[in-house]
C-alpha cells in the first residue's frame, strides 16, 4: 500500500511571528522555517505504518517555492521514501493546494493520504476535507488513532466533548491531530541518506491545474497589547467586576 | 574558497539543536544534579539513535566517516544548551583516538571493544595529562589514561577514583589513578606523544566551540532579561550601559566563531598546523565565553549571581570549561612558539594553512 503524506513550509513554530512594519504581511527574512508540526506528525504516523509492514512506500509532496524542498527533505531524513514537489510562486490557498494534490494523487494512485489537520500559518483547516471532496475519498479528519485493517481504515477522532471511532474504506485521506504520535528526530545516518532518495519537481501545468487566487490579503497586524491589570480591594469588589464589568459570573 | 558550512552540515547541525535544544532544558538539568550518577540516560540514548557517538569513526570500522568540521557547530550546540553529558569530549575526543589507535596498528582487542561500546552509547573516558581531572568518570566503562608519554587503555574495574566537588554542578570530576602496566599500554614514546598531542588538539577545539556556545547562550539570556526587566518605566536594556556591556561580549563572540572554524578546517586539512589554529581559537573562545560571565551576572543585576537563577549554569560551566584542554597562558605559549619559529610562515594567504607540516618547515 502507498501513503501520500502532505507537508508544508511554515515559520519554525519557537518563532515570534512578528508583522512587517508597513502591515502588509508577516515578516519572513531570516526566519528560521520547518516543517508544520501537524505535518510532522502526519509524516511520522506514515513512517511507523511503514516500519509495521502495513505501508510499502511513503510518498511526500510539498506545493509551494523552491525552498519547500528542504522541508521535503527533512521528511525523506524522517524516513520517507521519494518526494515530489509542486513549485509554485507565491501564496497558494487551501483550494488551490487541494486541486494540485488532486493531480498528484490522480498520478500517483496512493490508498491512503495523511496531512495535516491545519497549518500553524494559516490556521485554516481546510486542505484536507477539500481534497477529500475533490478525489472523492473518505475522510478521517482530527485523527488522534489510525489502523489500517485489510481494505478499510478505522480512525479515531478528536471532537468535542470526546472520541469517534470511523470505519472508513480505502483509499482514504486523514488529517493528524496532535496526540496522533509524539514525531521521531532525523538521525544523522537518514539526513545523509535522504539527499540520496529521489526527489522530482512538477508543476500545476504538468498536473493540468490552473492556480488561480480568490483572496486578496489586505493586511497584517499584531493582536492588540495586553492592558495592564488593577488590584481589587477585597473580594467583595471582585464578585462585582466579575459580574457587572466581565459579566462572567451572573 | 566557500565559506559557508554545506547544506549537510547544516542540517546535521540543526538536527542535533532540534533535540538538544527541546530536551535539555535548565529545569532538567537541576534535576541531575539531584541523581547519584548526574546523567540524563534517556538522552544519551536518544544520541546514540541519533548516531551522534558514531560521527567520526570511519564507515570501516561502523561509523558514519564524518570529519570535525561537520560535528563542530553541533559542539557549539552542546555549549549552547549547557548539556551535561560529555558528547562533545566523546565525539571529538575519544572516538577519533580510539580510531587513531587502530589506524596506527596498536594496541589489542580491548580497543575494538571499547570503540563499539562508546558506538553503543557507553562511556569511554579520556584522561589527558592536561586535565587533572575526568568528568563522569565514576559512569566510565572504559578509560584511556595517560603516564608520561604512553597511553593506556583500561576497564573500570582497573583504575582508582577519587571524586571530587566542581565548582559546576553537573560535572561529576574525579581523580583517576592506575597502575601503567605493559598489559594495558597501548603506544609509548613518540607515537604516544603523537597520538596525545592530537588529543590535546581535539579537546582543545570541541572545549572552544562549547565555549562560544555558552556565551552566545548567556547573551541571549541577558538581552530577554534586559528586555523584560523594567526600572523607572523602561526596560533596563534600553540604557546604553547595558547595551554596551552585551555588545562588548557579541563582538568577542563574532571574533571567536570563524577562529574556531578555521581551527576545524586547519585540523582537518593541514593537521601540521592545528596546534597554532587550535590554541588561537581557545584563547579566542575561552575570553569571549568569560567575558560573557562577568557582563551577564553584571546586568542581571543582583539576580544573576543567585542559585534561583538559570544564568549560573552556564556561567559555571564557562569557569570550568575555561580552563580545561589548557588554560590561557598554556595556550598562548603555544601560540607565541609557533609565531617565532625561524620559518614559520604567516600571512593572510596562509590563513588556512597549505599542505603538511613537512611542507610548511621545508619552505
Amino acid at each position: 500500500m502507498k501513503a501520500l503524506v502532505a507537508v508544508k513550509r511554515v515559520v519554525d513554530y519557537n518563532v515570534k511571528v512578528r508583522a512587517k512594519a508597513d502591515g502588509s504581511d508577516v515578516e519572513l527574512n531570516n526566519v528560521k522555517m520547518a516543517i508544520n508540526p501537524f505535518c510532522e506528525i502526519a509524516v511520522e504516523e506514515a513512517v511507523r505504518l511503514k516500519e509495521a509492514g502495513t505501508v510499502s512506500e511513503v510518498v511526500v509532496v510539498s506545493v509551494g517555492e523552491k525552498s519547500s524542498q528542504e522541508q521535503i527533505r527533512t521528511a525523506l531524513a524522517l524516513g520517507a521514501d521519494r518526494g515530489i514537489h509542486v513549485e509554485v510562486e507565491g501564496r497558494p490557498e487551501p483550494l488551490e493546494i487541494a486541486k494540485l494534490l488532486k493531480g498528484v494523487v490522480d498520478k500517483e494512485q496512493p490508498q491512503l493520504v495523511i496531512l495535516g489537520k491545519q497549518s500553524i500559518d494559516g490556521d485554516n483547516n481546510q486542505t484536507g476535507q477539500m481534497l477529500g471532496a475533490l478525489a472523492n475519498m473518505g475522510q478521517g479528519t482530527f485523527a488522534s488513532e489510525i489502523k489500517v485493517d485489510g481494505d478499510s481504515l478505522q480512525v479515531i477522532r478528536e471532537v468535542d466533548g470526546g472520541l469517534q471511532t470511523l470505519k472508513l474504506t480505502l483509499p482514504a485521506i486523514v488529517t493528524t491531530d496532535l496526540r496522533l504520535n509524539e514525531p521521531r528526530y532525523a538521525s544523522l545516518p537518514n539526513i545523509m541518506k535522504a539527499k540520496k532518495k529521489p526527489l522530482e519537481v512538477t508543476n500545476p501545468a504538468e498536473l493540468g491545474v490552473e492556480v488561480k487566487s480568490h483572496v486578496t490579503q489586505l493586511g497584517v497586524a499584531p493582536p492588540p497589547e495586553r492592558a495592564a491589570g488593577i488590584k481589587v480591594e477585597d473580594v467583595a469588589q471582585l464578585v462585582d467586576k466579575l459580574k457587572n464589568e466581565a459579566k462572567v459570573i451572573s | 574558497m566557500d565559506f559557508t558550512f554545506t547544506e549537510d552540515q547544516q542540517m546535521f547541525a540543526e538536527a542535533a539543536r532540534s533535540v538538544l535544544t527541546a530536551e535539555v532544558t535548565a529545569d532538567r538539568i537541576r534535576d541531575r544534579w539531584s541523581t547519584p550518577s548526574g546523567l540524563d540516560l534517556p538522552l544519551l540514548h536518544q544520541m546514540q539513535e541519533l548516531g551522534l557517538p558514531r560521527m567520526l569513526v570511519p564507515e570501516s570500522l561502523g561509523g558514519l566517516g564524518l570529519g570535525q568540521a561537520d560535528f563542530i557547530m553541533m559542539a557549539q550546540t552542546c555549549g549552547y544548551v549547557a548539556c551535561p553529558e560529555p558528547i562533545a569530549e566523546q565525539v571529538m575526543v575519544t572516538a577519533p583516538l580510539l580510531v587513531d589507535v587502530l589506524d596506527r596498528g596498536l594496541g589489542h582487542g580491548a580497543v575494538q571493544t571499547a570503540l563499539d561500546a562508546l558506538q553503543g552509547g557507553a562511556l569511554v573516558a579520556t584522561g589527558h595529562p592536561i586535565n587533572p581531572f575526568i568528568n563522569f568518570a565514576e559512569q566510565a566503562e572504559w578509560f584511556l589514561l595517560g603516564h608520561g608519554e604512553g597511553l593506556y587503555l583500561l576497564p573500570a574495574s582497573e583504575v582508582t577514583m577519587k571524586p571530587c566537588k566542581s565548582v559546576d554542578p553537573s560535572r561529576r570530576i574525579a581523580e583517576v589513578s592506575f597502575e601503567a602496566s605493559d598489559a594495558h599500554c597501548l603506544a609509548k614514546g613518540e607515537s604516544g606523544a603523537a597520538l596525545w598531542r592530537s588529543t590535546l588538539n581535539r579537546g582543545a577545539l570541541g572545549t572552544a566551540a562549547q565555549l562560544v556556545g555558552l556565551a552566545q547562550a548567556m547573551i541571549d539570556q541577558s538581552v530577554k532579561y534586559t528586555t523584560d526587566r523594567e526600572q523607572f518605566g523602561k526596560a533596563v536594556g534600553a540604557n546604553q550601559a547595558v547595551k554596551h556591556l552585551l555588545a562588548d561580549v557579541a563582538v568577542q563572540i563574532e571574533y571567536a566563531k570563524p577562529v574556531i572554524y578555521r581551527a576545524a578546517y586547519t585540523a582537518a586539512i593541514s593537521p601540521g598546523r592545528a596546534d597554532f589554529a587550535v590554541s588561537h581559537a581557545k584563547v579566542a573562545a575561552a575570553r569571549a565565553a568569560l567575558l560573557a560571565t562577568r557582563h551577564c551576572i553584571q546586568v542581571h543585576g543582583a539576580m544573576g549571581y543567585t542559585w534561583e537563577c538559570d544564568l549560573q549554569i552556564w556561567v559555571k560551566r564557562a569557569w570550568a570549561l575555561a580552563r580545561e584542554w589548557g588554560d590561557e597562558g598554556f595556550h598562548k605559549n603555544r601560540i607565541h612558539e609557533w609565531l617565532l619559529r625561524p620559518n614559520a610562515l604567516l600571512g593572510p594567504d596562509l590563513t588556512f594553512g597549505r599542505g603538511s607540516i613537512t611542507d610548511t618547515v621545508a619552505a
